[in-house]
């Protein structure tokens, strides 16, 4: 067989695998939002109905209101943001110290921080919400947001040192030589410099703070300090034990997922960046 | 004390808090410059004092905290009481729950993480011949990685219902061997395989973002070297593709087994019958905050702890062998 033909199979079955795969990420999600939009009768049908008529837009609005999703959103916002800022924050401070001055115990205590990043967290979450306890802090935002101060993600602290570690030391020289003193030249020189790091941290640890599950089941007991996601699980567990209310529950998460979507398809380069930082130095 | 506002509460902690780190910081740094030190050294420990203050705080302390719980019944209202190995005895012996949910948790990641590395792989490398839109399609497939787990187990216990989604397309085939459908999470025999699908549909898509950079960055002139030697493509995937990603694969590996080892929040959306989809995670949280058995939650902790660290170790011995680090000379 001639080159030419061979090379035009392979460009087949490579857009064929392609697609095939496509499709497997597709179809669930197009499945995620039809049922959303389905009235309760029409869950069940038989062959299944891609697209719902008459697509049932209530659903939407009835799943916001059966239960208060509008404080729940409030409520994923507020951790959201108060902990990703504490985490940029410190996060690239830390990073910083590592990445720029030398100290004795500099390595081990970065290979420590290193090891921390493979610890498994389910052994410090009982003491830690033990402590929080003592604190008198359960049943607030508290744990959830003030932790962040503390740099609390070692993937985080990793990828921002290795991006310092790639800016070239000249222009702190140059304004040490010119009298700066460490607080301008972080605030006025490295940030701005790292602000790719920055943005991909950031969409990471929205992400992450957004998604965020465990911590949240296990500080909050009252309803109106849910966010969506303690939302969605209560709503499963109480409203919809019997006959699950599918409809209801897809509408809601397809609520819950759009924000970190729309997040994703507008900052896509930085959730990219983000993991391969972490990866290719690894 | 009656909180009026739990908004303005928490804003206000985390204002002072954030002002107490820095001030310390700042103090940390004029104590070492006042007992003489380094100007590198006492910024130095100024800038990591959140992480290092952290690290004490909420990993040192609880870990030795919870070493200590795991030796005791501690219900929370009254002081934790020492019962030795009592709470490793019962796990190991007695406890009916405790080693189907080891199984479960261990065969779900030995399985699900090898399995979705080589799907991202042979996706990656799909991906990697030049194909026309890399860009769409691999943002397409990072997708379901972008969704919060809640959301896509919710959808695939929807999807895996008895009338759901999969049971329709596979109809045919139930037809054709003649078998009843499947009852997936209903059934206890195939609750393991269906959360190892529900992974490998979640997780193919960041690894195969990390894989695909790294197959990007192996260095053409090797290969084909290797062609002109008269490597057939198998052989150059093999014997030079391969090892040169091989650090971005050894990544994927402990990662995806530190995280499957812990799944929480999936199995917590998804019933199953008697327990059957408990994994080790939620047993301790099950364990500690809805029995309230502290003491033995913490036993397990460190169980599941200790297990996902000789798994670690198991990758790290198989790759030492096998990952190549470029510029490392290899002892032979």
């Amino acid at each position: 067989m001639n080159t030419k033909v061979l090379n035009f199979i392979k460009a087949f079955v490579t857009y064929f695998l392609l697609t095939l795969g496509a499709a497997v990420v597709v179809v669930p999600l197009f499945w995620m939002v039809s049922t959303s939009l389905k009235g309760p009768d029409a869950l069940f049908t038989y062959p299944p109905e891609w697209i719902p008529r008459p697509p049932v837009w209530r659903n939407y609005i009835e799943a916001w209101k059966v239960l208060p999703f509008g404080r729940f959103l409030w409520n994923t916002l507020f951790i959201t943001i108060l902990a990703m800022v504490a985490e940029l924050l410190t996060t690239s401070l830390v990073a910083f110290g590592f990445a720029r001055f030398q100290f004795k115990g500099r390595n081990v205590l970065f290979f420590i921080l290193l090891s921390t990043m493979m610890l498994p967290g389910v052994v410090t979450m009982i003491p830690s919400f033990l402590l929080w306890s003592k604190l008198g802090q359960v049943d607030t935002f508290d744990p959830l947001t003030i932790g962040a101060w503390f740099a609390w993600g070692p993937a985080y602290i990793f990828m921002m040192r290795q991006f310092f570690l790639t800016i070239p030391r000249e222009m702190e020289e140059a304004a040490l030589i010119d009298g700066a003193n460490v607080f301008q030249i972080y605030w006025h020189i490295m940030l701005p410099l790292i602000r790719p790091a920055l943005l991909a941290i950031g969409v990471l640890s929205f992400q992450g703070n957004w998604n965020n599950f465990q911590a949240p089941l296990i500080y909050l007991n009252s309803m109106e300090k849910f966010p969506m996601i303690l939302g969605l699980k209560f709503f499963e567990q109480t409203l919809s034990k019997e006959a699950p209310m599918w409809n209801y529950m897809m509408a809601m998460s397809v609520l819950m997922a759009l924000p970190i979507l729309g997040l994703f398809f507008a900052a896509q380069r930085y959730f990219i960046e983000g993991l391969n930082v972490g990866a290719t130095k690894g | 004390m009656p909180v009026s506002n739990p908004y303005i509460y928490t804003v206000v902690h985390w204002v002072v808090v954030g002002a107490a780190i820095l001030l310390l910081m700042l103090v940390v740094y004029g104590l070492l410059r006042a007992m003489k030190a380094g100007r590198s050294t006492a910024v130095g420990y100024a800038l990591i004092l959140p992480w290092l203050l952290g690290f004490i705080i909420w990993q040192i302390y609880p870990f030795v905290f919870s070493l200590y719980l795991a030796f005791t019944e501690y219900d929370v209202l009254t002081p934790p009481k020492w019962v030795g190995l009592e709470n490793f005895r019962y796990m190991f012996t007695k406890d009916p729950r405790f080693w189907p949910s080891v199984r479960l948790t261990v065969l779900y990641s030995v399985i699900s993480v090898p399995l979705g590395m080589l799907g991202a792989l042979a996706t990656a490398t799909l991906l990697a011949q030049d194909v026309k839109g890399v860009g769409f399609w691999r943002t397409l497939y990072y997708v379901p990685s972008v969704l919060p787990a809640a959301a896509t187990a919710l959808l695939w216990r929807w999807m895996f219902a008895s009338q759901g989604l999969i049971n329709t397309l596979l109809a045919p085939f139930y037809r054709l061997l003649d078998m009843q459908p499947l009852s997936w999470f209903s059934d206890e025999r195939l609750v393991l395989p269906s959360f190892v699908i529900m992974s490998f549909w979640g997780i193919f898509g960041s690894n195969t973002v990390i894989l695909l950079a790294a197959l990007k960055n192996v260095p053409m002139e090797l290969k084909e070297a290797a062609r002109v030697d008269g490597a057939g493509s198998w052989t150059v995937f093999w014997r030079i593709t391969v090892p040169m990603i091989s650090p971005a694969l050894f990544y994927v590996l402990i990662m995806g087994v530190i995280g499957a080892m812990q799944n929480f929040t999936a199995p917590l959306f998804i019933r199953t019958p008697g327990g059957a989809g408990t994994f080790l995670n939620v047993y301790v949280y099950q364990q500690g905050f809805t029995q309230f058995k502290m003491g033995y939650a913490s036993a397990i902790a460190w169980f599941l702890m200790i297990m996902i660290l000789i798994l670690t170790a198991l990758v790290w011995k198989f790759s030492e062998a096998h990952v190549y680090y470029e510029g490392e000379v290899r002892k032979h």
